[in-house]
């Protein structure tokens, strides 16, 4: 709940600082006690450690670097905290993207990677899977290397629907399926049926996960058109609907179901956010049910990229091609699902998973990555969430206008995407 | 003046009257209380209890794990000094700022005096909202963002401190000019009056001018987000919003452990000196 | 010693004034500059539009909302605040058993960070949450409090009262006892029933007060961001976007500065003309002004 007033406070020092950055840009530096840093968001000790180490190993190698460090930032104040370093003429040489990637790509603030990582040896730049790379190229560039890519799935707490005397046939699972042993379950025990993580009837953009197994999209592919009045989405927004206020197997708006807490019977989230089991249950993890259109895959992404006001743009680059060549991008993969289609194995990831098997692992993210579309992304991120949020609010009553919303969703987002 | 004189009128009503008395007041009581009692007894819960529906105000397992968690997550200690030290030192600075100012519009004569209040008056009504912005730029060209300066210096200076200088303002206006002549008699010049004479009888409104300004730096949630980055100089508002997992998810129990730890001290401060907080405002000027 | 007198005068105002004009009236200045001005948040280039984002404010279209829902919760905390305030004031002003207990507890949650206070009520107001809890056990089925917008309106103005009545509580309580017993004892002498004294003699004399509170109370209200921020974001729809609120939105989620400015000393004439309005009043309902 307080996120937002976080992002909107924290988001303050964002734009806070325009004016000083006229003067932006790489400046002539020497190529003596190169200093490099990077912004991240994780403050987990093992990916830090991780990080650290091959950093060391390059510095040992190369004179020249005098020092590299990785600035944990809070993921929820993550961009806008960036943003102030950019617009302040305190940029990073380096930094982790997530949603913020189409306006850095944009505003012309990456480097292009293409070339020095092609140029690579042994870097095998054709091992990347297509799927992975579009969000983060342009024109054939790409302008951030994607590290992670986390697919979606289905979290089921097997407890509970033994509890209400339910069992899942995970073989051609399907969504009306998950929807109808939601429904027994809440009939049964009072508690959620499915929960989409994160969504608290807010941040819109998750419920891709959903949407996308009814054919529809937020937008057309370069993001000029608005998907939400296409007759996809009103099916998808219809099985939603259908499914808070008739089937009673979705939570409604202002109604605490956490899953990981035990609320819940199923919960679309990622597969990294499997350290939030505590034990307290039994659970299962399936791919995303199939809808109308079949089986289908939706992956959140984070990337890291070169930031043009760089100082040391060419030793941040052959870093971050050090950073991200086959062995060290094996070393990654421990923790974020990689984008090498080499490396993308069960038996890889399951090496620090304490909480699924290699099976398990191979079924919902390798299988699944290929595939995958990506969450909704658009420049101006912020300004498209808070406009369509506010349009969205008159879907979450039990009388709504379903096809009607959705055109106000579009009525509301079309200038944006026009921009 | 006293209490008791206020209370004649109805220190003899019936007995209903006096029920009716407590009911009113432990149902109006009721929306004040039981959420801060809520997250005090929360913070002792297991995670999966936070959320249990209905809502319980007891654990069946009482855990201190979020207490231990709170200090182990975050250097809560430090932060814990930041807030106690900005606020006294801005509480400080203001009783100064404002006595003298207070004192100087209340009884010194000068051209402009008027004119001047009122500029310092508008320091008041100045949304924080629409300054927060230029002072990030002023404080970032001053090399002093991510230190405590700024919010020492805007809240020792700015809105709150107008507050003060305003209350300062209304108490010495009230003071008898008497006691300044004579001792203007013995020889005193203005600081020398200021300081001996009025000071010391400015004692009930400087305590209150201490507690309202104490009380508006240590809430303060803007301005240490805008400006503090590293967490070892964080304030406690700020560090409450910051018991978060790797991907952002709420640390709810810790949260809840760590915002008991900055309420419940205050609370027993003030349990303590209610009684003079509440007279000293009453002799402070801001009376009727 | 006139003249060293005021010298003296100027001397002991000086921090004070400086203070006012360093970190007020010149951020002010610059807030006026960057409002005629478009910024490029992520190459740092500034255009100056002039009026362009007060032209863009008249054609908003979701502005006439906003202050709708500005002027409904700013009107209803002022009013709650004051009245409320007053009232515990009266209930508290005497010495009984509890009174020093109750006094503490009304005027506990001002010391209470804004966060952890919405923070709980987000917990309270959900559907499923402790205030619906407790109505269904006197038998009354309660509305999905943050989901529909009157009662949203309801609930993020009821928890802004609740917070910070207690500072307008404590600040009538002094007034009250600054009330000579005197002036009691010879209206119940002249035959004034209590009613009366209240709004005859007490009210009158406290009106300073009055002022003061609802000078402060306004402000406060005006600028009640993390409540909104926490409890509701503004919605549903756009029924709880105050303007504060939605400068935020601008300015630093929307990388808007210009407009975020402008909408922001938008809400500063306000404050200032709401202001200047009370003060012209006061002559008509304050008692005694000097």
């Amino acid at each position: 709940m307080p996120t937002t007033a976080k992002k909107l406070v924290s988001a303050l020092a964002l734009g806070t600082l325009a004016t000083a950055a006229g003067c932006g840009g790489a400046t002539a530096a020497s190529d003596e006690d190169v200093e490099l840093r990077m912004t991240v968001w994780t403050s987990n000790e093992d990916h830090l450690a991780l990080f650290d180490s091959i950093a060391d190993a390059y510095i040992a190698d190369h004179a020249e670097i005098k020092s590299i460090t990785f600035e944990s930032l809070p993921f929820e104040e993550y961009n806008t905290t960036l943003t102030t370093q950019i617009a302040g003429g305190n940029a990073p040489d380096l930094a982790w993207m997530g949603d913020l990637s189409a306006d850095l790509i944009d505003s012309g603030a990456l480097v292009p990677l293409t070339e020095t990582l092609e140029g690579t040896e042994g870097w095998g730049y054709e091992d990347l899977l297509p799927s992975v790379t579009g969000e983060f190229s342009r024109d054939g560039e790409l302008y951030a290397y994607p590290f992670s890519n986390s697919p979606f799935a289905l979290y089921v707490n097997t407890d509970l629907l033994g509890e209400a005397g339910q069992t899942l046939d995970p073989a051609g699972l399907t969504w009306d399926q998950v929807s109808a042993l939601g429904s027994a379950v809440n009939a049964a025990t009072g508690k959620g049926g499915f929960v989409v993580n994160d969504f608290n009837y807010s941040s819109w953009n998750t419920l891709a996960t959903v949407w996308t197994a009814f054919g529809a999209s937020a937008w057309n592919e370069d993001g000029t058109e608005c998907g939400f009045d296409s007759p996809e989405m009103a099916e998808a927004f219809t099985f939603l609907h259908q499914a808070i206020y008739t089937d009673k197997s979705m939570p409604g708006p202002g109604t605490t179901a956490d899953f990981f807490a035990g609320d819940a019977a199923f919960a679309v989230a990622q597969v990294s956010r499997a350290g939030n089991l505590d034990g307290s249950f039994a659970y299962d993890i399936q791919p995303l049910p199939a809808g109308p259109v079949g089986e289908y895959s939706v992956i959140g992404q984070a990337g890291m990229g070169v930031l043009q006001s760089s100082a040391h743009v060419e030793a941040a680059t052959g870093f971050l091609a050090y950073l991200t060549n086959p062995e060290n991008a094996a070393k990654l993969a421990q923790y974020f699902p990689p984008p090498r289609q080499s490396l993308l194995t069960g038996e890889a990831l399951a090496a620090n998973n304490t909480k699924f098997t290699a099976e398990q692992l191979q079924t919902v993210v390798v299988d699944q990555v290929a595939g995958a579309v990506t969450l909704p992304n658009h420049t101006n991120p912020a300004e498209i969430a808070q406009k369509a949020k506010t349009a969205l609010d008159a879907m979450w009553t039990e009388d709504a206008d379903v096809a009607a919303v959705l055109g106000t969703v579009c009525d509301a987002i079309d200038p944006l995407l026009a921009e | 003046m006293r209490t008791e004189t206020v209370a004649a009128p109805n220190r003899f009503g019936p007995i209903a009257r006096r029920v009716a008395l407590y009911a009113a007041l432990i149902l109006l009581a009721a929306p004040f209380v039981i959420p801060t009692l809520w997250m005090i007894t929360s913070s002792f819960k297991p995670l999966s209890e936070i959320f249990a529906s209905p809502p319980s105000f007891f654990s069946e397992n009482p855990t201190l794990a979020a207490y231990s968690e709170a200090f182990t997550f975050q250097p809560f200690a430090r932060q814990y000094l930041n807030s106690v030290y900005i606020a006294l030192v801005v509480t400080a600075i203001t009783m100064l700022v404002s006595s003298l100012a207070g004192y100087a519009f209340a009884r010194i004569r000068f051209p402009g005096r008027n004119l001047l209040f009122v500029v310092v008056l508008v320091g008041l009504l100045v949304p924080s909202e629409v300054t927060i912005v230029p002072l990030f730029q002023m404080f970032k060209q001053a090399g002093m963002v991510n230190t405590h300066w700024p919010l020492i210096l805007v809240t020792a200076f700015a809105a709150p401190c107008v507050l003060a200088t305003f209350i300062m303002r209304q108490f010495f206006i009230a003071l008898p000019v008497e006691l300044e002549e004579a001792a203007r008699l013995d020889g005193l010049g203005r600081f020398g009056i200021w300081r001996r004479i009025c000071l010391p009888l400015a004692k009930p409104a400087l305590s209150a001018v201490a507690i309202l300004t104490f009380l508006s730096s240590w809430n303060l949630y803007l301005e240490p987000t805008v400006y503090l980055t590293s967490p070892e100089l964080f304030t406690l508002p700020q560090a409450l919003t910051r018991f978060t997992d790797a991907y952002g998810g709420e640390m709810w129990n810790t949260q809840l452990a760590a915002a008991t730890m900055t309420v419940v001290p205050v609370l027993v401060v003030f349990l303590i000196a209610q009684r003079q907080f509440v007279e000293s405002l009453a002799h402070s000027g801001l009376k009727g | 010693m006139g003249r060293a007198d005021a010298a003296t005068g100027y001397l002991f105002i000086a921090p004070q004034l400086l203070g006012v004009l360093v970190f007020v009236v010149f951020p002010v200045g610059l807030a006026v500059w960057y409002s005629l001005n478009e910024w490029n948040i992520f190459t740092g280039d500034m255009a100056f539009v002039g009026a362009g984002n007060y032209q863009a404010a008249l054609e908003d279209p979701q502005l006439p909302s906003v202050l709708g829902a500005t002027a409904v919760f700013s009107g209803g905390v002022v009013v709650l605040n004051l009245v409320l305030g007053l009232a515990l004031a009266v209930m508290l002003n005497r010495r009984f058993r509890g009174s020093v207990l109750f006094r503490t507890l009304f005027f506990s949650p001002v010391v209470v960070s804004v966060v952890a206070w919405t923070l709980v009520w987000g917990f309270l107001l959900q559907d499923n949450g402790g205030l619906n809890g407790a109505l269904a056990a006197v038998g009354v089925d309660g509305p999905n409090w943050l989901q529909s917008g009157p009662t949203a309106m309801i609930a993020v103005t009821f928890t802004q009262v609740v917070r910070s009545v207690g500072i307008n509580m404590v600040l009538f309580l002094a007034a009250l006892q600054g009330v000579p017993g005197e002036l009691y004892e010879a209206a119940r002498l002249d035959g004034a029933g209590s009613r009366t004294i209240f709004f005859r003699v007490t009210l009158p004399l406290i009106s300073p007060t009055l002022l003061l509170t609802a000078i402060i109370t306004i402000v406060g209200a005006l600028q009640s961001f993390a409540q909104i921020a926490v409890l509701t974001e503004g919605g549903p729809g756009l029924s709880t976007t105050v303007l504060v609120y939605y400068v935020f939105q601008q300015a630093f989620s929307f990388n808007d500065i210009g407009y975020g400015s402008t909408l922001a000393l938008m809400l500063l004439t306000f404050v200032m003309v709401l202001t200047v309005i009370q003060w012209q009043l006061r002559r008509k309902w304050v008692f005694y002004e000097d």
